[in-house]
């Protein structure tokens, strides 16, 4: 796929029916009424990765217009997560802020957003703006917000807390993103067990990256799991950045079976 | 004004009516003395200054307890806020005093004499006995109230009035007074007419200055308490209001008043402050800001809702607001078009997003990241207040990607920790990487470690920290932190590593 078409450089403007498709209109207006997803061919986009598989499993992207949670692996993964969501709101809007709303409590954990840090993950820092919040409810208050603006590309709520977002909560979100075409990430420190209204659930933690020279760190790299989709497979895959293109590459398969082996594992087994 | 305090507090508490003296005491020196008494007890020839035992001995049922001079200070402050429905100068004149510069007011109050009524009437209802002067100057103004001198000083009378006083009411230090004393003058009418370069090689300056000041002769500031707002309006209620709507409502009135005003002077609101008087003399002010300069009633209504719902029970309307004020604290420029387009320009859309979460989550948690010429990593970027920090500048990121490129800076971790945190970290050599190291109880074993990349400390600072030694290591599975080692190794016995960030 050529890097051009792979960004949506303009969001589309909201959605207006033509007069003339009245059955189309009305089917639009009753699935909006109901609260489900615009079909993936008519939602505002989809953003590709680039990647084969994955966009395969995605149904050709992900969803632009939707929410979508993103937990680490464990809390010392929590940057490979953050650096995953990140890219994510990066890819979603070029031109416009990034909102990244966390609780008080993940930025002393974790560490506060780094500015220098951003620019290697392709989102630059003048276009990000970062709410701290004392509590869950105003994280996603924030986030609420947030995607009405217009001027916000997308927004990334992180909230630590466990049990903190429950479907009410999510769904809330989920709308807002659909309505207002906007790219709404979750992002957690740890896997959670609670049910939430995502388009899709990742599960991402750090992997060893690539050595290509002796004893030096080479580029990041992703051990993704593809956990919950509600428009396809899921699958779980190695992903390394791409520092200089800004973008995610399958990791080759090497010599030692690294990557291979996790591509192949079925679906129950990633789940789990 | 301490034993109305705690009268006040006694019948809040359930009704402790005394009919006996009650009297604050106090160290001073090894004594225990008197520090304020009640009119009771000042009946029964009490007096403050008196040692406590001798007080007991001439009363033997006064009511002591004991003083509080924080308390004493809340109240005055909440006093002086109170105050503010006359006239926005307040001063607070330690310990029991509050000055109002009434100048220009007293007409919306009908007259100096009619606003001096209302302010006595109202504070009575309070339960604090208060004594009230007016007078051109502030000397005059305090000398009358302290000393029982007329209520209202005439302009221009302010010296028959004064001579009749003691000479401690020209607010001078006790040694002065009991100096002046000593040598027979007692009145402020016996200094009046005696020569002044004597009296100033005899006494000091501040006798002569302080009578100046009471006569108008040498200016006196008064220094406000809070700023005076450059734009105010206010909106007083027969029936008080307690509802969030009304406040909501009243608010929309009131900045629709003053949006007029702005719009004619070319300016927009940056700083506004709601200030809402309990009827029980409560003050609440609650104020918002806004990243560019606002003049739209709804908006600013819009900005208040969030506070008064992000404040929720913190807002204890009580019986009801008697007065509400919208004040401007601080406006900026704003031409006329900008606000008139504001509604398809996308850097507008993100400053009222900006200030719909500052309203509610407070100014400082809605942050732009800055980057700060400094190589040190924790000052080279900082959180700025969106509000405050321009939106359409790139806050020094350009600078910042010129200088990486010039010099091939290494790679910077995603998140920072506030702080370093201490590891314990074993090295193969003594100066190399870490082998692994323990970080909030979990083991890494290091798989790969760039590094080092020293970084000197702020030698020329006070707070001299030494150089660091940073490395970039993987851990076994994958996770890249961000290590350093604090100091050089040939200068430190044992050396100490820190964790300072997390890369993606």
């Amino acid at each position: 796929m050529p890097a051009d078409s792979r960004l949506f450089e303009k969001s589309s403007p909201p959605f207006r029916a033509p007069k003339n498709r009245f059955p189309e209109d009305l089917r639009r207006a009753v699935r909006r009424l109901e609260g489900r997803p615009e079909p993936l061919d008519e939602a505002a986009g989809l953003l590709p990765f680039g990647i084969a598989p994955i966009d395969q499993a995605l149904g050709g992207g992900l969803a632009r217009a939707a929410l979508h949670e993103i937990a680490a692996a464990s809390e010392a993964e929590a940057a490979a997560a953050t650096g995953f969501a990140l890219a994510l709101a990066g890819f979603s809007a070029p031109a416009r802020a990034v909102l990244w709303v966390a609780e008080e409590m993940a930025h002393r954990e974790s560490g506060a957003p780094y500015g220098p840090g951003l620019d290697e993950v392709g989102l630059a820092p003048e276009a990000v703006l970062v709410v701290a919040a004392a509590h869950p409810r105003d994280v996603l208050w924030a986030m609420e917000e947030a995607l009405r603006c217009r001027a916000v590309g997308a927004v990334v709520g992180e909230i630590r807390k466990a049990n903190a977002v429950d479907g009410v909560a999510s769904r809330r979100l989920s709308l807002a993103a659909a309505r207002h075409q906007r790219l709404a990430l979750l992002l957690r420190a740890r896997p959670e067990t609670q049910p939430v209204a995502a388009a899709t659930r990742w599960i991402v933690g750090a992997a060893p990256s690539p050595k290509r020279a002796l004893s030096a760190v080479g580029p990041s790299a992703f051990a993704v799991r593809l956990v919950r989709n509600r428009h396809g497979r899921l699958g779980s895959w190695t992903l390394e950045w791409n520092r200089a293109e800004h973008r995610f590459e399958l990791a080759p398969t090497h010599s030692q079976p690294v990557a291979a082996e996790i591509v192949d594992r079925p679906h129950s087994a990633a789940v789990a | 004004m301490s034993t109305d305090r705690i009268r006040r507090q006694w019948r809040e508490a359930g009704g402790r009516e005394e009919r006996e003296g009650l009297a604050v005491v106090g160290k001073r020196g090894n004594v225990e003395r008197l520090v304020a008494v009640d009119a009771a007890a000042e009946q029964r020839g009490l007096r403050g200054g008196l040692a406590l035992a001798e007080a007991r001995a001439m009363d033997p049922a006064l009511v002591v307890v004991e003083e509080d001079a924080a308390a004493d200070a809340r109240l005055l402050e909440a006093v002086a806020d109170w105050c503010q429905r006359y006239t926005p100068l307040v001063a607070v004149d330690a310990p029991d005093s509050v000055l109002l510069d009434i100048g220009g007011c007293a007409h919306l109050f009908g007259g100096e004499a009619a606003l001096r009524e209302d302010l006595l009437a109202r504070l009575a209802r309070f339960g604090l006995t208060v004594c009230a002067s007016i007078a051109d100057t502030i000397g005059a103004a305090w000398a009358a109230a302290h000393f029982s001198g007329p209520t209202c000083v005439e302009s221009g009378k302010e010296r028959d009035c004064l001579a009749g006083l003691p000479l401690a009411a020209l607010r001078l230090p006790e040694e002065t007074v009991a100096v002046l004393a000593r040598v027979g003058l007692k009145r402020i009418g016996d200094i009046l007419d005696l020569p002044r370069a004597p009296l100033a090689a005899r006494f000091g300056g501040e006798l002569l200055r302080q009578l100046d000041r009471a006569l108008g002769r040498e200016r006196e500031p008064l220094n406000p308490r809070l700023p005076a707002p450059s734009y105010f309006t206010e909106q007083r209620f027969a029936e008080p209001i307690a509802r969030e709507e009304d406040v909501l409502a009243t608010v929309a009135r009131l900045a629709q008043r003053l949006c007029g005003l702005l719009e004619r002077r070319g300016e927009g609101a940056r700083r506004i402050e709601l200030a809402l008087f309990r009827t029980d003399g409560a003050v609440r002010r609650i104020s918002v800001g806004t990243a560019r300069p606002l003049r739209d009633p709804q908006t600013i209504r819009a900005l208040f809702g969030e506070r008064l719902a992000a404040l929720a029970d913190a807002w204890d309307p009580g019986f009801g607001f008697d007065l509400a004020r919208l004040a401007i604290l601080a406006a900026e420029p704003a031409p006329p078009q900008q606000i008139g387009l504001g509604a398809n320009d996308d850097p507008a859309a993100l400053d009222e997003l900006t200030d719909r979460l500052a309203a509610r989550l407070g100014s400082h948690r809605v942050a732009r990241l800055v980057a700060h010429d400094s190589h040190v990593p924790e000052l080279a970027a900082a959180a700025l207040s969106a509000q405050w920090s321009t939106a359409r500048s790139e806050n020094g990121w350009a600078d910042f990607r010129r200088f990486r490129a010039a010099v091939a800076l290494p790679p910077r971790p995603l998140r920072l920790l506030a702080r370093p945190e201490p590891i314990e970290a074993v090295a193969a050599v003594p100066d190399g990487p870490p082998l692994r190291f323990r970080w909030r109880r979990a083991l890494h074993e290091v798989a790969a470690a760039e590094g080092p990349e020293r970084i000197e400390g702020l030698w020329w600072s006070e707070d001299e920290a030494p150089a660091r030694d940073y490395f970039r290591v993987e851990d076994v599975s994958g996770r890249r932190f961000w290590l350093f080692r604090a100091g050089l190794y040939r200068d430190l016995a044992a050396p100490r590593w820190f964790l300072h960030g997390m890369f993606a």
